[in-house]
């Protein structure tokens, strides 16, 4: 099995993330406020923007009715530098509008202060 | 096929120019307003793109804090040579250009004096890639045709922006312009800039305007068709420019359709609206829908000709699309028309001359 230290926990703060290699590939990897942490290919499944030059944000979510935005999933959604397609960050990187789709994701586990990115 | 095997002419690329840095290129009074009084241009758009970073890209901002589009330096670092553009076609309608202004004739009439010569200056003779549009405060007429004659001689300027307002183009108010941009071989573009998509006022949201640009983009072509623009300049081409393109179709079908029936009302047509398209006008590609190539090909062959699109980037705001991403894979001979040959054959001054 293939493993590697992409980083360390304290370079990233909860609701932070950060631009990694593992290997060959550009990797992202995330934090969420609850202190986890997430990998996944730092590339948009759209038009393949780098990942880590969007941000990590909420999100306003379905329960929204016109004229009445309900707000939330702080710090656990990615958004695209680009076109600003959301990705969620606990449910496997699908997308937002259409969850058939998804970033390509690693497995992630922390030892100690490394953070440790495998397949 | 990769990248590398194509030449790229980018139809839309978005340089822009700080309130500050065009002071130097602005005679009084006016330099003073900017200056002292804190002048800015009336904006009046509602909302903000609901993105990342608003207009742009979150990745083009310039690493020193500055907006996106104001650095050559980190424009060909990101762009011109990442990709390896052949050309790039500037286009910027932003502020402080008069685009979008209405009234104080002489401000805008100076603004688009000094955004020319700061384009020329900062962009145009120091990137031997980059070609320009000539800004014009078209609400006066005759400056705008004086300022035509100015710059449009200019080696590298390629094509006229034309303000959109509340004249259709189609009016023989636009006359005059149009014959001084035949003159100097200049094109005309529009590149929307905040156009009215609803009846006079502006939707609820952003997305709305936004899914409806292409319908200022029919507007203006059935116009100018209608009203004969493209019978009397006939060396004039019209350049439409982001509003994407899966719309020609239903406008040449729609066109053709009228013009049997109803020919009768405009005699001085002496050709099919969808032939006078094909002649004349052009369409850049961005923003493109998501299409399989098999979409793709049904649209170009129901526009009945492979020679209207021209790729376009818009860089650097936030619906650009890529090179390599943006359009289905394509065969070559169609790939190098749409990301090259097209553009070079409608632009007259841009070099046609480089061997594939
Ligand atoms: S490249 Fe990410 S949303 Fe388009």
């Amino acid at each position: 099995m293939k493993e590697q230290v992409v980083c360390k926990t304290t370079e990233l703060e909860p609701g932070e993330m950060k631009a990694a290699h593992f290997g060959k590939q550009d990797v992202l990897i995330c934090r969420t406020l609850d202190g986890e942490f997430y990998a996944f290919l730092n590339q948009c499944t759209h038009q393949g923007a780098p990942l880590d030059k969007g941000m990590i944000c909420g999100a306003t979510t379905e329960d929204s009715t016109p004229g009445d935005y309900h707000y939330c999933r702080k710090g656990e959604i990615i958004r695209c530098p680009w076109h600003g397609r959301e990705f969620d960050i606990k449910d496997e990187g699908r997308m937002l509008a259409n969850p058939n789709k998804r970033l390509a994701s690693f497995k992630v586990r922390v030892e100690n202060e490394d953070v440790i990115v495998y397949k | 096929m990769g990248k590398e095997h194509i030449r790229i002419v980018d139809t839309d690329i978005h340089e822009r120019v700080q309130y500050k840095d065009i002071l130097k290129y602005l005679d009084e009074p006016f330099k003073h307003y900017i200056q002292n009084c804190h002048w800015v241009q009336e904006k009046h758009m509602p909302y903000t793109q609901p993105t990342v970073a608003g207009v742009d890209r979150a990745d083009a901002k310039i690493p020193d804090g500055k907006p996106a589009g104001t650095d050559l330096a980190f424009m060909q670092k990101q762009l011109l040579d990442d990709i390896g553009h052949e050309f790039g076609i500037l286009t910027s309608a932003l502020d402080p250009s008069p685009s979008s202004m209405h009234g104080w004739y002489e401000m805008a009439t100076a603004l688009a004096s000094a955004y020319n010569n700061w384009q020329i200056e900062e962009w145009l003779e120091r990137d031997e890639r980059l070609y320009g549009s000539v800004h014009i405060a078209a609400q006066d007429r005759d400056a705008a045709v004086k300022e035509i004659n100015r710059v449009g001689s200019h080696p590298k300027m390629v094509q006229v922006l034309l303000p959109i307002d509340d004249i259709m183009w189609g009016d023989p108010f636009y006359h005059p312009i149009f014959e001084a941009a035949e003159k100097h071989n200049l094109m005309i573009g529009m590149h929307h800039n905040e156009p009215p998509v609803y009846y006079g006022k502006w939707p609820r949201y952003f997305i709305e305007w936004h899914t409806l640009i292409s319908t200022a983009h029919m507007k203006q072509v059935t116009n100018m068709i209608f009203n004969g623009v493209f019978d009397k300049f006939p060396n004039l081409g019209l350049m439409m420019i982001e509003g994407g393109f899966t719309w020609v179709p239903h406008i040449m079908w729609k066109m053709d359709q009228q013009y049997r029936d109803l020919r009768h009302e405009v005699p001085w047509l002496k050709r099919k609206p969808s032939d006078i398209f094909k002649e004349q006008i052009r369409v850049t590609t961005q923003p493109a829908e998501e299409l399989t190539k098999q979409e793709f090909m049904s649209l170009i062959e129901q526009m009945g000709t492979d020679e209207i699109l021209c790729f376009s980037t818009d860089y650097p705001h936030w619906d650009y699309d890529s090179p390599t991403r943006a359009l289905p894979n394509l065969d070559l001979e169609l790939k190098k028309k749409i990301f090259a040959e097209n553009a070079k054959s409608f632009y007259p001054k841009l070099p046609n001359s480089k061997e594939f």
